[in-house]
């Protein structure tokens, strides 16, 4: 019975912080993961439409060219004027542990029943824990490759520099200047993770309004739930524009824009440790003239 | 659950094969029977099973024991003849065979529920779900010496939404059916084990009842522990298989926001 005293000591951690720990595990998903989910996604789809960012400087850039300088402006920014950030890059990974260590307890809790009971919740209470398995796999995948730098698992070995964000980028999901068999599987790999990370925000984005009590009626439900699937569809098509831009992306020619950025400004170009047998001539012109190179 | 019967006017033959068990902890085997089926009779499953028993022989052509099941009320407000029906939970005194099994052939499976321990064949012990219905304190309080008086009125819209949750019967289908819902022998683990959305449901209903709420604090402790609100999954299985169409997810919801409220409250004052 729940008014039996048991002793402190024999209730697991667990179990003592049981309501706390759930809505913990609920928040983290959407503060700071969530949240960092859509900046990233916002910033990455820019390889498709920085053109358009770019407003006038972009005029006779090409829509590749005007995404890769964008795109690569906005990363210099993030390096250059972020604060703390690496501080802030712990906490998300910190969150991330969080969130997905206690997701395996709170997932293995549970039988999947689908085969009897085929209803659509049912299938993204499943899909929810499917996307969160495979997910942090591609998401541990994404950050050692790109982020803290493990290359023999990129195709080519190619090594991510956020002083060539875009080439370098483009590199590791082509395997290389052009596109080979395990670029194409690294590429699919990534669309499998992006797409079941996204539906897992997306859906978490709606359960959690039941958790928390915020929707209770059914119609409360039903609304949430398709501003949820509008708030999916978006970053589904924000994820899959990000994918294909760098997927098409030629690193040479993305090489030779992100040196014309460093030269616009006036700044040293970085060395390059990328495609380093081929001879990029960096252009003397302004960006202005970047199409017609 | 109402649908009109598809089955043609006349006689038909029909399977009834049946998950078996002698008792706890003995090995399971399946059995079919042939039964024969006149439309329009209204034969539900419970009727098929006492034919079966009347002649327990198999469509091999050998004898084996009766079948064992439960009934009580036979009109879907005891619970008692809850069972997975072609891989579906339901009441069988509902289920009517022109309806399931329309056509001569059709084969009609029965299961024992998977989430509650076997007694013997299509009976299962259903104790897990009224401890569940203690661990929230699904009561009002009256005991007492003393007379408490004319009971206190309540407005026809609290009416209208407790109505629906009070005819709630413990089959335990919502339970049945519930992915974070599952077999737990050991008793000892039952006050830790998720509470699934009947016992959530019944919480809401004693916690909007006037005198019931004296004790919603202690309700909404159990639900904030360990099996409580907070481990369900939101597969909202719960909602679909509802003989009494029960709006348990948004039983769950309220909880949830009362769980949240109340938990806020108790980081303040500090209990
Ligand atoms: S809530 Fe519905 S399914 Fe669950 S026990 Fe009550 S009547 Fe049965
Ligand atoms: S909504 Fe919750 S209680 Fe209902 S079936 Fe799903 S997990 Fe179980
Ligand atoms: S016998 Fe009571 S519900 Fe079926």
């Amino acid at each position: 019975m729940s008014n039996t005293p048991v002793s402190q000591s024999s209730v697991s951690f667990l179990d003592r912080h049981h309501l706390l720990l759930r809505r913990l595990h609920s928040l983290s998903g959407i503060v700071p993961i969530g949240v960092f989910l859509i900046a990233h996604l916002v910033t990455n789809s820019s390889i498709m439409w920085g053109k358009v960012g770019l407003r006038g400087d972009g005029a006779d850039m090409s829509l590749a060219e005007g995404g890769a300088f964008y795109f690569h402006k906005e990363v210099v920014w993030i390096n250059n004027s972020i604060p703390h950030l690496l501080l802030i890059e712990l906490t998300l990974w910190a969150a991330i542990a969080f969130h997905s260590v206690l997701g395996f307890v709170y997932a293995f809790s549970g039988r999947s029943n689908t085969r009897n009971y085929g209803y659509g919740a049912n299938w993204r209470y499943t899909l929810q824990r499917i996307s969160g398995y495979i997910g942090i796999l591609f998401i541990f995948y994404h950050v050692a490759t790109l982020r803290w730098g493990w290359s023999f698992l990129v195709p080519g070995g190619t090594t991510w520099s956020h002083h060539y964000a875009a080439s370098t980028l483009a590199l590791s999901l082509r395997g290389g200047t052009e596109i080979t068999l395990a670029g194409v599987l690294v590429s699919a790999f990534y669309f499998v993770g992006i797409t079941l990370l996204v539906f897992h925000f997306a859906n978490g984005l709606w359960t959690s309004a039941i958790t928390w009590g915020l929707t209770v009626s059914q119609r409360a439900q039903q609304q949430w739930g398709y501003a949820c699937a509008a708030i999916g569809t978006g970053l589904m098509l924000a994820a899959w524009a990000s994918l294909l831009g760098f997927f098409l992306l030629d690193p040479v020619q993305a090489t030779r824009v992100e040196q014309a950025y460093y030269q616009k400004y006036g700044q040293p170009i970085p060395k390059r440790h990328h495609l380093t047998d081929q001879n990029i001539t960096p252009l003397k012109t302004e960006p202005s003239t970047l199409g017609k190179n | 659950m109402h649908t009109p019967s598809t089955a043609k006017p006349g006689t038909r033959t029909i399977t009834m094969k049946i998950k078996r068990c002698d008792g706890p902890g003995k090995p399971e085997r399946w059995e079919s029977f042939s039964l024969s089926v006149t439309t329009g009779q209204g034969m539900n499953i419970i009727a098929a099973l006492q034919v079966i028993a009347a002649k327990p022989v198999t469509v091999e052509g050998s004898r084996t024991t009766p079948v064992v099941w439960d009934s009580g009320c036979l009109e879907e407000v005891c619970g008692a003849c809850t069972m997975v029906v072609n891989g579906k939970v339901r009441q069988t005194c509902s289920a009517l065979l022109d309806q399931i099994a329309p056509n001569d052939g059709d084969v009609v499976t029965l299961e024992p529920m998977s989430k509650f321990p076997v007694v013997r064949d299509l009976s299962v012990n259903r104790q897990r779900v009224f401890h569940n219905l203690k661990r929230v304190s699904a009561w009002v309080p009256i005991d007492g010496t003393y007379a408490l008086g004319p009971g206190p009125r309540e407005t026809p819209a609290e009416q209208e939404v407790r109505y629906t949750l009070s005819t709630c019967m413990s089959c335990g289908c919502c339970l049945e059916a519930c992915p974070q819902f599952n077999q737990e022998p050991d008793s000892k683990n039952w006050d830790t084990a998720f509470l699934g959305a009947h016992a959530i449901s019944q919480a809401r209903l004693f916690n909007s009842h006037a005198t019931g709420k004296e004790l919603a604090p202690q309700r909404l402790d159990a639900l904030s522990g360990p099996g409580g609100v907070g481990d369900c999954g939101n597969a909202q299985n719960c909602v679909k298989v509802c003989p009494k169409k029960i709006p348990l997810t948004e039983s769950i919801g309220a909880m949830g926001r009362a769980v949240t409220i109340h938990a806020v409250k108790k980081l303040f004052t500090m209990k």
